[in-house]
């Protein structure tokens, strides 16, 4: 009896103790709620509804240049944005392979602008990508695919081991976010109206290498091959952001690509008088990223692209689907306004 | 390899497991089997000059025990100690060896051998015949990264032992006891070695009361760093059964510099003392001699620990001297003065260039500005909650430290439930509280360079 009563002792407090250490990761791990919000963008996909025929991957030049919002108000296109900050190729990848799991679009937007980098910028850019990302094989993948060599699988599994140091840190908004949390994207896409003109064209530096890297290659072709399989049409697109500065080598090699393997590819820096972009009113970063007024133009002339150049159901005529976005139309134009 | 990383944790995991489930007999080969992979794993080099030390003391030993004649068998010893000492010095201050990779615990094992081989030319004991018995003695992986320097007559009948059954006390106190080192190093040592990198980092700016500060807090790191690494040793050793030497016993409670040497790195002043003290001819030959053996000692110890310590050595030889003749009546006035002698002397050690060292300890004197210090000590690196934790751990440490008996006295009575509840909590405020991770590059034990 007394042994039965000291084993049952043992399993609650070692059940309090994986309670306590559970809490303990999730309180010290960071929000991403009013402090980069950019950490939250990935997670907030999951609580949609899976029905969108466009999917964006790629990294901020998508999700501070295309709104799935105008998309719909246009031409009743479904999209959702998964983008994150310096999202690298690999990552796109394997967020495409997740997304997979829960939807087949009809079309995938990949953004080329990370075909420039070969390896990981930094612990904190795929902190941003991966942290909020649900647990599967493709997250595995992709923390393996990204680590730097200072960081470590365990750390990914127990954030605490990586934001221990939060305990002087910690805010109300660990508090109030511990379980809960706020949506601070539309479908993917984040608000920024602030204005900060471009005032001066970059300088650009001649490189002393053009050529994109043979993993970003390889991740590009299974990118391809995942749409392949899946019956989806891959779109390649590199957003109007004046820098990094989008070289003529570069264009080159996709165009070639797409050219090779019969897809679509458009460089919307060649249309940015089309439509009708003015960096010194549209952007919120001096040309990095547009603003609201530019990623609202933008995508209006992307909505008209793609519904010319794909069949797309215009959901509008959908009454359940309708209501659902009008209910967001209406919350995003309260916020636009 | 780092003995609070994760990997480590895992080795000493499977070690442990491997340990109680062999056949009896083949304990101590699993554990031979076990080092010499942990060896192999740091590269092929440092394995063949562990293996050299082993092999040369394993014959010398057999030599010394089957010879007779006595200047056959000085001229063993002396070949011995001499051939191993030579490494010892050449692979540590890189001589002729530029890319050569430093054996990780040369210095512990070198010492090791010449205390086995000299004990034996003593013959105090009988020489080890089983070669692998022996391997286990030199590369027993625990305490090759930290130490402490163990007599062979001291470790081996508990490390040959094989009639051990699996007993959940000694598991319990073994890591409870690594849980306490990991705290030490972590949540105090690598706390502080946050401040002294911001002291160190400006040496123009960082003087006087600031120089003061880092020595000050200096002693508590390099106490908590190294007695933390032992700790760890220690309390694996005791859940294998394996009686490690103690290393410490409270140095800062010392009344003056011979009783800190007679606290502090025990195992390496002990060795001194049998190996170098003594047979320079101790304190039988006059005031005078005994004062210049005393200096020798202290300078070799310096020497131990690398070249540019041998003035740090020969200061503490000169303040033990001083501190036979000069104390004062009070306890506390003693103990106070012998804690600002040697963390005073610690400048050595916060900056490894000698001149740098002795100017920093001149401005302890000369630019003694504690209003700089006062208004600028939030932004040496930690936040007032970093400093809060700081003190409340070591309070906490030096506690312990002092009423270790009682405090496991008590914990002995209580039910298994509460010991598991302490350890819990014990790993859970490491997580919290600890230094580790990314952005943070002190993980390595300050003596695992020694």
């Amino acid at each position: 009896m007394k042994t039965i009563k000291r084993i049952i002792n043992v399993i609650v407090i070692l059940v309090i103790a994986i309670l306590i250490f559970y809490l303990l990761n999730k309180l010290l791990m960071p929000k991403y709620m009013t402090d980069l919000v950019e950490g939250s963008m990935i997670s907030q996909y999951y609580d949609e509804e899976k029905n969108h025929e466009v999917i964006f991957i790629g990294d901020c030049e998508v999700y501070a240049n295309f709104s799935p919002m105008v998309l719909y108000q246009e031409k009743g296109i479904t999209s959702y944005v998964r983008g994150s900050s310096q999202q690298m190729i690999w990552q796109s990848y394997y967020l495409l392979k997740e997304t997979l799991k829960y939807e087949i679009p009809k079309i995938v937007v990949f953004n080329v602008n990370s075909m420039r980098y070969s390896e990981p910028v930094s612990e904190a850019y795929n902190r941003l990508t991966l942290d909020k990302m649900k647990w599967s094989k493709e997250k595995y993948d992709m923390i393996k695919a990204s680590m730097l060599d200072e960081e470590t699988m365990t750390s990914y599994i127990f954030p605490i081991l990586r934001y221990h140091d939060r305990f002087d840190k910690l805010t109300k908004e660990d508090i109030e976010y511990l379980f809960d949390k706020k949506k601070n994207t539309y479908q993917g896409f984040l608000i920024n109206k602030e204005i900060k003109p471009l005032e001066n064209k970059p300088v650009v530096k001649k490189l002393a290498n053009y050529q994109f890297a043979d993993i970003d290659y390889e991740y590009l072709e299974k990118i391809k091959d995942l749409c392949e399989e899946n019956n989806i049409k891959l779109l390649l697109i590199k957003a109007p952001s004046v820098y990094p500065h989008w070289y003529d080598e570069y264009d080159a090699q996709i165009e070639k690509f797409a050219e090779e393997n019969h897809i679509n590819f458009v460089n919307f820096l060649d249309k940015v008088g089309e439509i009708g972009i003015d960096y010194s009113q549209d952007t919120y970063d001096r040309g990095l990223h547009l603003n609201l007024t530019g990623a609202t133009k933008l995508s209006k002339y992307f909505a008209t692209y793609l519904k010319e150049n794909y069949e797309l159901t215009d959901y509008r005529e959908n009454k359940e689907i309708d209501d659902i976005y009008q209910k967001k139309l209406e919350q995003y134009m309260k916020e636009i306004m | 390899m780092n003995l609070v990383s994760g990997i480590m944790f895992v080795i000493m995991l499977i070690t442990a497991f491997v340990y109680y489930i062999v056949p009896k007999k083949a304990k101590p080969y699993t554990l031979l089997i076990i080092s010499i992979a942990f060896y192999i794993s740091l590269g092929w080099q440092p394995l063949i000059f562990i293996l050299f030390s082993s092999i040369t003391t394993y014959i010398a030993g057999i030599l010394l025990e089957n010879k007779e004649n006595k200047t056959i068998k000085k001229i063993i010893l002396a070949i011995t100690v001499i051939l191993n000492g030579l490494i010892l010095v050449i692979l540590k201050n890189r001589i002729f060896v530029k890319d050569i990779i430093v054996p990780m615990g040369i210095s512990y094992y070198t010492f090791q051998v010449i205390s086995y081989i000299a004990d034996i030319y003593k013959k105090k004991y009988e020489a080890q015949k089983n070669l692998a018995k022996y391997f286990l003695y030199t590369m027993y992986f625990p305490y090759l990264s930290i130490g402490p320097i163990n007599r062979y007559n001291d470790i081996t009948p508990t490390l040959y032992e094989t009639d051990k059954k699996f007993n959940s006390s000694q598991v319990f106190y073994g890591l409870l006891r690594i849980l306490f080192g990991i705290f030490k190093k972590l949540v105090v040592a690598n706390r502080i070695q946050i401040l002294i990198a911001t002291i160190t980092g400006d040496t123009n700016t960082y003087q006087g009361a600031f120089a003061l500060f880092a020595m000050l807090l200096y002693s508590i790191e390099i106490y908590c760093d190294f007695s933390g690494g032992i700790d760890v040793v220690i309390g694996f050793s005791k859940i294998l059964q394996i009686k490690v030497m103690e290393n410490f016993n409270n140095p800062y409670s010392s009344e003056n510099i011979q009783e800190f040497w007679r606290r502090w790195h025990i195992s390496l002043s002990n060795w001194f003392r049998d190996y170098v003290y003594i047979p320079l001819g101790g304190s039988r030959c006059g005031n005078l001699r005994t004062n210049i053996n005393v200096l020798i000692v202290f300078i070799l110890s310096g020497l131990w620990h690398g070249t540019q310590y041998i003035l740090w050595g020969l200061l503490h030889g000169i303040f033990l001297l001083l501190g036979k003749v000069i104390k004062t009546p009070w306890k506390i006035v003693n103990r106070v003065i012998t804690f600002l002698i040697v963390s005073i002397l610690w400048a050595f050690f916060i900056w490894p260039n000698t001149v740098q060292a002795c100017q920093m300890i001149a401005s302890v004197f000369t630019r003694f500005n504690y209003q700089a210090l006062i208004q600028n000590i939030g932004s040496l690196g930690l936040s007032l909650a970093n400093y809060i934790v700081l003190i409340i751990a070591t309070i906490m440490v030096f506690i312990y430290e002092g009423k270790k008996k009682v405090i496991n006295e008590k914990i002995k009575n209580k039910a298994p439930e509460i010991k598991l509840i302490l350890t819990i909590s014990a790993i859970l405020i490491i997580l919290v509280f600890g230094v580790y991770g990314i952005g943070f590059d002190a993980s390595q034990f300050i003596y695992n360079k020694f």
